[in-house]
């Protein structure tokens, strides 16, 4: 088995290393050549967002039928790649597996993106955004509440709970190395950023005791919180009444989903910045591998969710759901559901042999395949099963709109440009714990 | 009260250090260590506030929802019980682990009495190393008697770094 870490890294030569990146003085070219379109793209959202609340939600593709279109899609494919980075940092912390160390803080970074990404589209999507307060239980003169048996509701709270409760868990889990850039930092501006963030943490017997516990107990509490959030998105299709959504199986086949392109996301970052910022005696070959054959478990996992999907339709008996399986498999967007099936179950089929899993080029493009067929399985579950409901008389079809695509671009910006920060200003490995790993290696070797 | 800041190359040195000035009467011992120690400490409190406050919340949504539900805002919605109280537990689970993780955190701010931007240790330029590989150890001692014998112990030790550490 290859090493987690190269065996010639100390402590302090990893500490310099990593603090090095964020401390340079001027960004590499390559970070300046992908910002700019990053921070491109995040002014066309500001410009969508914008136009969106001037004009409403007409400028959209909605239609009826079709009345959830891209901004559900979109919100629901975010949610599902946030959730793969907590997986990493959460699920594996508490199993204790020595290769999460050095692809933690990458992994949660993106779940903060991602999740920030998916946040804005429910409140894109209300029509009246103004008032998205009012899903709040709070006391108001309307004597009104909630409607606190709605899945719609529950997932508010969950995506609510969720983006904070992953701030601060990635906070917390910060607070260590960004004392450790304080004291690396010898600009004077850099020294007053990383101190104010660091808190003033100074590795005391007692701040550690405190952190570990709290850092642990919270890893607990962030794993399971995971699996409710994206179980709850599953809820909000399965709670309706919807052909081709009023299925129990909903929640664990959103979860499955989720995990897959939250690690198929990991790997599509990992693999270029672990060459870009040098980092390949910290994420080895090790991490690729356990990384490749966990989202070939996960497609797998998926493939079980897509066959139970298809036996439904016609174990249930019912009519239009036969009617709908059909016209999914060989309607206008039967190409929707067949490139579901190709990039996430197909092309993950090649992780099985060892030596494609430890090819780079070709687990970066399935790392991206996944991403793009989970997005299209979203498509096909927003979309497809709308446009054919019940009642023939109401069949119609979808196109997304130019701002459709704006928007969707936009986040892509928007996800990338808050990666791009984190890998300039905040130190790309967990620190702290990579100490604990040399020192635990230090041990048995 | 004077003190004295000194540092280790490694865990093992640091502990030995500890244990042999534990010993001098009335001084004052605190680690800064660039990662946690293994040695077994005191059990932190924190777990237990955690639990409190995720499940106080969780138990205080349960009641709200309930309240509106029932009393407040009651809603017949096809003929289904007013309380349905599965429906309930979803907003009480993501409230109350919202509210466990905040207070993880705040606790753990609140505890160590963060931020804390200065410290005097900070003085000492080699203190720097704190947060990359060496192991720190500051002594307080109450008088020069009590410095003198921690500084003589200290010196049996080959610290990699001793500094007078400001009052």
């Amino acid at each position: 088995m290859q090493p987690v870490v190269d065996p010639q890294e100390t402590a302090g030569s990893m500490t310099d290393r990593v603090c090095a990146i964020a401390l340079r003085e001027r960004a590499f070219l390559w970070w300046w050549l992908l910002m700019i379109p990053s921070a491109a793209l995040s002014g066309l959202l500001v410009a969508a967002v914008f136009w969106l609340f001037y004009a409403g939600v007409g400028i959209w593709g909605i239609d009826w039928p079709v009345m959830w279109g891209l901004a559900i899609l979109n919100y629901v494919w975010w949610i599902g790649i946030a959730s793969g980075g907590t997986f990493i940092s959460a699920m594996f912390f508490l199993v204790r597996v020595e290769w999460r160390t050095s692809i933690n803080r990458i992994a949660e970074s993106m779940t903060l993106f991602a999740a920030a990404c998916a946040g804005i589209y429910p409140i894109l999507h209300l029509g009246r955004p103004w008032f998205f307060y009012w899903l709040f239980p709070y006391p108001n003169t309307m004597t009104l509440w909630p409607q606190f048996r709605s899945p719609l509701f529950w997932d508010f709270c969950a995506i609510f709970a969720y983006v904070l409760s992953s701030i601060l868990f990635w906070y917390l889990g910060a607070m260590p190395d960004m004392a450790s850039m304080r004291d690396r930092a010898t600009r004077r501006g850099q020294q007053i950023f990383y101190g104010v963030l660091a808190m003033g943490f100074r590795g005391t017997a007692r701040e550690w005791r405190d952190f570990r516990a709290a850092y642990a107990v919270l890893a607990a509490i962030m794993a399971p919180m995971v699996c409710s959030v994206h179980s709850i998105v599953g809820l909000d299709f399965a709670g309706a009444q919807t052909t081709g959504w009023h299925s129990t199986e909903f929640p664990p086949f959103f979860v499955f989903g989720a995990v897959l392109s939250g690690f198929g996301m990991v790997l599509f970052l990992i693999l270029p910045l672990r060459r870009l910022l040098r980092l390949e005696s910290f994420i080895t070959a090790r991490h690729m591998e356990v990384l490749a054959r966990l989202l070939l478990t996960s497609s797998l996992c998926l493939a079980y969710a897509y066959i139970m999907d298809a036996f439904n339709a016609f174990y249930t008996g019912d009519v239009s759901e036969r009617i709908f399986f059909h016209d999914r498999i060989s309607g206008v967007y039967a190409g929707v559901y067949w490139w579901t099936l190709f990039l996430n179950i197909v092309v993950p089929q090649l992780l099985w042999w060892r030596r494609l899993r430890l090819n780079q080029p070709l687990v970066w493009l399935v790392g991206l395949a996944v991403i793009v067929g989970m997005w299209l399985e979203r498509y096909g579950i927003v979309v497809v099963s709308l446009h054919r409901t019940k009642l023939p008389s109401a069949w119609g079809n979808y196109a997304a709109s130019f701002w459709d695509w704006a928007t969707l671009a936009g986040t892509v910006g928007l996800f990338f440009t808050g990666m791009l920060l984190v890998v300039r200003l905040v130190p790309i490995l967990s620190m702290f714990e990579m100490r604990e790993l040399l020192a635990n290696a230090r041990r048995q070797g | 009260m004077s003190g004295v800041l000194a540092a280790f190359a490694d865990e093992a040195a640091l502990e030995e250090a500890t244990m042999r000035l534990s010993l001098v009467p009335a001084c004052r011992l605190q680690t800064y260590t660039p990662r946690p120690l293994e040695d077994d400490p005191p059990r932190s409190r924190l777990p237990l506030v955690i639990l409190l406050a995720g499940m106080l919340s969780a138990a205080a949504i349960f009641g709200m929802e309930t309240y509106a539900d029932t009393a407040s805002y009651p809603l017949d919605i096809g003929g289904r019980p007013l309380f349905s109280w599965p429906s309930l537990v979803p907003m009480a689970f993501e409230g109350g682990a919202l509210a466990a993780v905040a207070a993880g955190f705040f606790g753990f701010l609140i505890a160590n009495r963060l931020p804390h931007l200065h410290d005097p240790v900070d003085e000492s330029e080699g203190f720097r190393r704190a947060t990359r590989d060496w192991y720190f150890l500051a002594i307080r001692a109450p008088d020069a008697a009590a410095l003198a014998e921690a500084l003589s112990i200290l010196d049996e030790l080959h610290p990699e770094l001793v500094e007078e550490l400001p009052a």
